[in-house]
């Protein structure tokens, strides 16, 4: 669970890379990599360590023209578990 | 695009980290 009001980041030494050859987006931590898909790299795109967990929502809502409670729920699936595994945090 | 639940892949295999 991420309070609304929360901002979420990228832990120093985490980035995100486009990898030309595969043609998709990865996340980058030290000796760790994760593939994702547009729709994760879009989440990291609106990831910016100002915004906060509803801003973020606010903009993926009106961009894919999705109901912001539909997306809400895979949003935060999708931060915990990067937080999990210590790639971003929440404050 | 449609919003879809977004997946990640762990990439497991060193020398696949390494590459990038």
């Amino acid at each position: 669970m991420i309070p609304e009001n929360d901002i979420p980041r990228l832990l120093s030494g985490c980035r995100t890379k486009y990898d030309k050859v595969r043609g998709n987006w990865v996340l980058l931590a030290p000796e760790r990599a994760i593939k994702l898909d547009d729709i994760g790299a879009a989440i990291l795109a609106e990831t910016d360590g100002v915004r906060s967990l509803g801003g973020i929502l606010d903009v993926l809502a009106e961009k894919y023209n999705a109901p912001r409670d539909q997306i809400s729920g895979d949003v935060v699936k999708f931060l915990e578990s990067l937080r999990d595994r210590r790639m971003l945090e929440v404050s | 695009m449609a919003w879809t639940a977004p997946k990640i892949e762990e990439v497991t295999c060193g020398m696949e980290i390494n590459m990038y």
